[in-house]
């Protein structure tokens, strides 16, 4: 192969992000040496920044870069409702979609004991806690519905046991401006299941 | 593979499934004909009708799949029935059993027999309240199909029939014997193992002891890596009786 250099060098570290290949590194790197390095030497800066300041918020554990996240610390959101979703990406999608007011909990994945995945690694302690310690009324799961995130909502029923929180899950169903036809029999069963009256 | 046979379709189940790159999927599938092998179903995630709602644990599924090398390309997947309804407890139990697939069975090995009783576990776990009975059923069958049958209905040393006030405890290398104290360490009462070998329901205290056995007869095979399942079911909240 080539000479390794800091272009090499500079190319092989931009594949790390998600769905870049050798092709598409080598064209970003181009582009930032030959049409725009300021905007690459802000982008080694933000990057580095946000690699160091960026943590998780101690009470829903998204990213933040304050202890207390931006959602947690407005008093303008709804503090007896509580979300639960997999991953922070999950909340930004919620927050476009939807009117929901509430604060959020993100688990960082769901329960999957093939992968290694179990209740500490998800911070289910934590939870366990934010639902006993009183304010909560209802705490919704927007979790993935697949097998893993059915055994996750089944844990954290149970972690709610004798809090007077109220579990309750987004529904699970048709797509939106789909055809019944090409749903897939385990949705299309899911949906039956979970009618509502009109 | 001669082109009659190419694409046909397979019964077979996803034992565990996990993302690679962004709209395709890594799974470990389970088939009779094949055993344990890694498919990779490429675009799972998008496209009209993405695949990713069915293939997933315990919904049983015909797959075919296509390619040389150690992981193929998943060409079709069709439904071949509804998925298993295993809720709560009995789905950590589906866990499990599927754990104990992919770190028992090698892969590209028949297991044509124990294909049938992957079923009938589900099966039961699905229908039954009581746990137990069908986990230590399918152990010892998956046991057995794995080439390391035990004889637990007499003991090694005379031939004798088990008794069920007798106490035993199993060696590895001799097997059953009779136990010198019933407090002894890995002592099992007879009516345990006959329950075990006869298939029979299992009561809360065998049912307790069976476990204890059947954990240290897979011991060996496991190796020092934990089960991750049984630590999660056992980790797991307990909910109060009749809930």
């Amino acid at each position: 192969m080539s000479n390794p250099g800091l272009l090499n060098e500079l190319v092989a570290a931009l594949r790390c992000l998600p769905g870049v290949g050798p092709k598409s590194a080598q064209r970003m790197a181009f582009h930032l040496l030959q049409r725009d390095r300021d905007a690459g030497r802000h982008l080694a800066r933000v990057m580095a920044e946000a690699m160091e300041r960026i943590g998780r918020c101690r009470q829903c554990r998204t990213l933040s870069e304050h202890a207390l996240c931006a959602t947690c610390a407005s008093p303008k959101r709804d503090a007896s409702l509580l979300c639960v979703v997999e991953q922070p990406s999950d909340i930004a999608a919620i927050e476009q979609a939807t009117d929901y007011r509430g604060l959020y909990f993100v688990l960082g994945g769901r329960l999957s004991p093939l992968d290694g995945i179990g209740p500490e690694e998800l911070h289910l302690d934590l939870l366990r806690h934010r639902l006993h310690e009183g304010g909560v009324s209802e705490a919704i799961l927007a979790i993935s519905p697949t097998v893993e995130g059915s055994a996750t909502a089944h844990y954290i029923t149970g972690i709610a046991e004798g809090s007077p929180v109220r579990i309750t899950r987004i529904a699970h169903g048709v797509p939106l401006g789909g055809e019944l036809e090409l749903v897939d029999g385990g949705t299309l069963a899911h949906a039956f299941a979970g009618r509502t009256h009109l | 593979m001669f082109p009659a046979d190419r694409d046909r379709l397979q019964p077979g189940f996803v034992l565990h499934r996990r993302d690679y790159s962004d709209s395709s999927l890594l799974l470990e599938v389970f088939t009779g004909e094949h055993g344990r092998l890694p498919l990779l179903a490429k675009g799972a995630k998008r496209g009209r009708a993405p695949s990713a709602a069915l293939l997933q644990p315990f919904t049983p599924l015909l797959l075919a799949w296509r390619g040389r090398g150690e992981v193929q390309t998943l060409v079709r997947v069709e439904p071949a029935g509804r998925p298993v309804a295993l809720v709560g407890d009995a789905l950590y139990c589906g866990f499990y059993v599927n754990e104990l697939l992919t770190r028992l069975l090698g892969r590209q090995d028949p297991h044509e027999r124990l294909f049938l009783f992957y079923q009938m576990v589900l099966q039961e776990l699905a229908a039954s309240r009581d746990l137990d009975t069908p986990l230590r059923r399918f152990e010892l069958r998956l046991l057995a199909e794995l080439g390391y049958a035990v004889e637990l209905d007499r003991d090694a040393e005379q031939g004798l029939p088990v008794q069920p006030h007798l106490y035993y405890v199993y060696s590895h290398e001799r097997g059953l014997l009779p136990a010198l104290s019933p407090q002894g360490d890995g002592a099992v009462s007879g009516a345990t193992l006959q329950c075990l070998s006869r298939g029979e329901a299992l009561s809360g205290s065998q049912a307790r002891e069976a476990r204890r056995l059947l954990r240290a007869l897979l011991a060996p095979y496991l190796g020092d890596r934990p089960l991750r399942s049984r630590a999660l079911f056992a980790a797991r909240p307990r909910r109060p009786a009749g809930t």
